[in-house]
C-alpha cells in the first residue's frame, strides 16, 4: 500500500501521452475512476457503443478522488488460481459476449498480471453496462453493472502501480485502452463462465446462533445473525476471532461480500475455519484452529491442522472451539452457528416476488383461494381471516401472513432481530438490510412488463450515476470520442428524468452507500482477503480506500441507508479511511 | 386472543369432529381443559376400545403447545403406565411445536400414535421393548387392557 493517488475524476484528462501499460492503466484508471464516481454507470441507453464512450463519460463523472494502493493484490491472484472452482484467469476472447461477466468474481479473478487484462474487464464491464442501458435487455445487464461496479473497484485497487499514470494519463488514454486493448482477447472468459449462472442463483450463507436444545450444555456465544452473499465464487468467508482492529463487523451487507465474520470468543482462533461455496454446494474447512471446527458433532481436523473440505447443508451446526473454563465467561463460550444455506429464496430472490410470490400475495391477500396462499388467508395465530378491519398485518419473508398483534410476540423475543415463522419454521433476519438488488430481477423477470418498471430501472442507473454525467446532452452519440461518453450519462438520465433532480444525487448516493457497506467488511479485514489463498484477489486495502474515498465524496446520503441497521454500522469504514489516507499521504 | 382461538377451535371440532374422536370441555367453565373421547383405531390392539383423553391448553396458547394425557388406562410405548397417563408427542415438545399447529392436528396425531407406536421415543421403555421384539405379546397385553380399562 505504498502509493495512493488522489485524482480528481472529471478533472484531469489530459492527453496520455504514455503507451502501452501506462497508458491502459491510466485508462483503467480513468475509466475505474469514472465508475467510482458514477457507480452504475453502466445505464446509457445507446445500445451499441463501443466500450471507450462510456469510460469517458465515467471519466467525467468521476467525481470523487480515488486513492490507489499498489499492494500485494496481484500475488493474490497467484493464489486464486489454486482454487478449482473459481473461474480464474482464462483468457477469453471476448469481453462482450456476456455482459454478466462482468460480475466482482470476474474481476477478482482477473488479477492482473498485466493491466491488459484489467483493461479488457473494464471494457466487458462497459459493455454489460451498455448493453443494459438497451431498453429491451435492461434487466440483466443492470445487475451485473453494479456488480461490475464492484468488481471494477477492486480493479483498480489492485492495479497496483498506477496511480501516478493515472493523474498523467489522462483522457485520451480512455479511449484507446477501450478500443485497442479492450478489444483484445482477455483473461475473462473463465470468468464469464463462471458469472452467467450468478445473476440466477447467487450463493449466499446464513449463520445464525444455535443453542443445543438438549439441555445439558451450557449456552454458546450470542451473536447477530449473520448473512453473506458471495461476490464471486471463488469467494472464501473466513471465520475467525474477532479483533478489534478489524473494525466493526458488518453482519449483514446488502450487496454481495465475502467480508471475514468474527466472533468475539477466545476459543475461537484468528482464523479458525472458512466457507466456500464450490459446484453449488457450500463447504466448509478447519484452517489449523487450535480448538476444533466441529460440523454436526464431528470434529474436522486436529488441533492446529487443517481439514479437508466438508459440505454444508441448510440445517447443520457448526461448533467453534469449545467452552474454556466452562463457558461461564461469554469470551470463553464456543460459538455455534446453525446454518441456512441453499435455501430456495436465496437462489431465486425474485421466488416470492413472482411465484407465489409477494406481489400476487398481496392481491390475494385474505382469499386463499389457492393452497399457495393459505398462509395469506388465515392467520395462522387466531384462525381468523388475515384481511379484519383496522388489523395490522405483518409479513415474513416466507410470505406467510398474520395479525402483527398475534404475531408480535414472536417478533419481539429476546432472539430478535431473528425471527422464526411460526407456519414453515423459516429464519428471518428482521434487521437485514433492503436488498435492492431484487429490483433488478424483476425487470429481468418481466421485461417487457411496464413502463413504470423500466423507467424505475432507469432511474436506479441515474442514480448510480453522478450528477456530472447530466452535463452533456447528446445521448446517443455512441462510439469513440469522449463526447459520445459523456452523452450517454446524459441520455440515460434523461431517460430517467431524473437528470436535474437533487432527488437522483440522493439516490446516486445512497446506492454508493450500500455499495460501501459491502465493501467496509473489507476494509476491516483487509489482510485475510489479501493473504487468503481462496481469497478474492482484487479487493484489498487499496480497492477499500477507493471506495471510502469514493464515499467521502458521495458522503451526504451515504448514512441513510445504513443508519436504521444497528447491525451495519456506517461507520466501519472509518479507521480503514483513515489508514488509507496515511498511506496515501 | 388465545381464548378465542380455543373457542374456534373447539367448535370446529365439534362441529365436524375428526374420525374416532369426540371433544367437549370438562367443565363449561374453563375453555382451557378438554376432555376427549377416542376410539381406538382399527387395526389395533385398542380397537373397540373407548379412551378418554385430557387434553389441557396453557393460558399461552397457541404460543405453549397443549398437553395431553390419558385417563383411560391404556398399554402403549409413548403412554406413560401411572394415574397421570402422559402422552409424549413429538409435536408438543416445546421446541417442535408450531403456533399453527391446531389441537385436531394433534389429537389426530395421537390417534396414529395408536396405530403405530413410536417405540424409539418411548416413555415407557419396556412396553417399547416388548413393542420391538415380541409384538404378539405386546397386542395380546394391550388388547387386554382395552378390555379391561376402555370397554366400560
Amino acid at each position: 500500500m505504498s502509493a495512493s493517488v488522489s485524482a480528481s475524476a472529471s478533472s484531469n484528462f489530459p492527453s496520455d501521452a504514455r503507451s502501452g501499460p501506462l497508458r491502459r492503466l491510466s485508462q483503467l484508471r480513468a475509466y475505474t475512476q469514472n465508475h467510482f464516481s458514477s457507480q452504475s454507470s453502466s445505464s446509457s441507453s445507446s445500445t451499441s457503443n463501443t466500450n471507450s464512450q462510456q469510460p469517458i463519460a465515467r471519466r467525467h463523472t468521476f467525481s470523487s478522488r480515488v486513492s490507489w494502493f499498489s499492494p500485494a493484490s496481484s500475488a493474490s491472484t497467484g493464489t486464486e488460481s489454486a482454487h478449482p472452482p473459481v473461474g480464474t484467469n482464462n483468457p477469453a476472447p471476448c469481453p462482450d459476449s456476456e455482459p454478466s461477466s462482468s460480475t466482482l468474481a470476474r474481476y477478482s479473478s482477473v488479477l492482473f498480471p498485466g493491466y491488459r487484462g484489467f483493461d479488457l474487464d473494464l471494457r466487458s464491464q462497459n459493455r454489460s453496462s451498455e448493453s443494459s442501458t438497451s431498453p429491451p435487455s435492461s434487466h440483466e445487464p443492470r445487475r451485473t453493472q453494479t456488480q461490475g461496479r464492484m468488481a471494477r473497484l477492486r480493479g483498480l485497487s489492485q492495479t497496483p502501480d498506477t496511480r501516478p499514470e493515472v493523474d498523467t494519463t489522462p483522457a485520451s488514454a480512455p479511449t484507446n485502452l477501450q478500443n485497442g486493448l479492450l478489444d483484445c482477447p482477455d483473461p475473462v472468459t473463465n470468468e464469464n463462465s463462471s458469472s452467467s449462472p450468478r445473476p440466477k442463483q447467487k450463493a449466499t450463507i446464513r449463520f445464525f446462533p444455535h443453542q443445543d436444545s438438549h439441555g445439558n450444555s451450557r449456552p454458546s456465544l450470542p451473536f447477530i445473525p449473520i448473512s453473506r452473499t458471495l461476490p464471486s465464487e471463488s469467494s472464501v468467508i473466513k471465520v475467525g476471532r474477532y479483533s478489534e482492529r478489524d473494525g466493526l463487523p458488518v453482519a449483514n451487507p446488502t450487496e454481495p461480500s465475502d467480508a471475514p465474520v468474527g466472533f468475539k470468543s477466545k476459543v475461537v482462533s484468528r482464523k479458525h475455519c472458512e466457507f466456500l461455496y464450490l459446484n453449488g454446494q457450500w463447504h466448509i474447512k478447519d484452517v489449523g484452529s487450535s480448538s476444533g471446527t466441529f460440523l454436526n458433532h464431528m470434529r474436522l481436523s486436529q488441533p492446529n491442522m487443517a481439514s479437508r473440505l466438508y459440505t454444508v447443508k441448510d440445517g447443520d451446526i457448526v461448533q467453534l472451539g469449545i467452552d474454556f473454563r466452562g463457558g461461564e465467561e461469554m469470551i470463553f463460550r464456543c460459538v455455534r452457528i446453525r446454518i441456512e444455506c441453499n435455501r430456495s429464496w436465496q437462489q431465486q430472490p425474485n421466488e416470492f416476488k413472482y411465484g407465489p410470490h409477494t406481489e400476487s400475495l398481496i392481491k390475494n391477500l385474505g382469499k386463499g383461494e389457492t393452497a399457495d396462499y393459505s398462509g395469506c388467508r388465515e392467520c395462522s395465530i387466531c384462525l381468523g381471516s388475515v384481511l379484519r378491519p383496522y388489523q395490522c398485518l405483518f409479513m415474513a419473508a416466507c410470505a406467510h401472513v398474520w395479525h402483527y398483534k398475534c404475531v408480535s410476540r414472536l417478533i419481539h423475543t429476546p432472539d430478535y432481530p431473528m425471527f422464526q415463522c411460526p407456519n414453515c419454521r423459516a429464519y428471518t433476519d428482521l434487521s437485514a438490510e433492503v436488498d435492492d438488488s431484487n429490483d433488478y430481477e424483476e425487470v429481468e423477470q418481466k421485461p417487457t412488463s411496464t413502463e413504470e418498471q423500466r423507467d424505475s430501472s432507469q432511474d436506479r442507473r441515474s442514480e448510480t450515476r453522478t450528477p456530472q454525467l447530466e452535463t452533456n446532452p447528446t445521448p446517443e452519440a455512441s462510439n469513440s470520442s469522449q463526447d459520445s461518453v459523456d452523452a450517454l450519462p446524459n441520455s440515460l438520465s434523461a431517460a430517467a428524468g431524473l437528470t436535474h433532480d437533487v432527488g437522483t444525487m440522493h439516490l446516486n448516493e445512497n446506492r454508493t452507500s450500500r455499495e460501501s457497506d459491502d465493501e467496509t467488511p473489507r476494509v476491516a479485514n483487509p489482510s485475510p482477503v489479501v493473504t487468503g489463498s481462496i481469497g478474492i484477489p482484487v479487493p484489498t486495502a487499496s480497492a477499500l480506500q477507493c471506495r471510502q474515498a469514493q464515499l467521502r465524496a458521495d458522503t451526504p446520503v451515504r448514512s441513510e441507508s445504513s443508519d436504521d441497521n444497528p447491525l451495519t454500522p456506517r461507520n466501519d469504514s472509518g479507521p480503514l479511511v483513515f489508514d488509507g489516507r496515511a498511506s496515501m499521504s | 386472543m388465545g381464548s378465542k382461538r380455543i373457542a374456534k377451535e373447539l367448535a370446529e371440532l365439534t362441529e365436524s369432529p375428526p374420525e374416532g374422536i369426540t371433544v367437549e370441555l370438562a367443565n363449561e367453565s374453563d375453555i382451557y381443559q378438554w376432555k376427549v373421547y377416542m376410539d381406538g383405531p382399527e387395526g389395533s390392539p385398542y380397537h373397540n376400545g373407548r379412551f378418554l383423553v385430557k387434553l389441557s391448553l396453557p393460558t399461552e396458547y397457541p404460543f405453549k403447545p397443549p398437553s395431553v394425557s390419558f385417563g383411560t388406562k391404556i398399554y402403549h410405548p409413548n403412554v406413560t403406565n401411572d394415574d397421570k397417563g402422559s402422552m409424549c408427542l413429538g409435536m408438543l415438545r416445546a421446541d417442535e411445536w408450531k403456533p399453527s399447529s391446531k389441537i385436531a392436528a394433534v389429537l389426530e396425531f395421537a390417534r396414529q400414535l395408536l396405530v403405530e407406536p413410536m417405540p424409539d421415543d418411548a416413555v415407557e421403555g419396556r412396553i417399547a421393548e416388548q413393542y420391538k421384539n415380541d409384538r404378539a405379546r405386546y397386542d395380546e397385553i394391550a388388547r387386554e387392557w382395552t378390555r379391561k380399562y376402555a370397554m366400560a
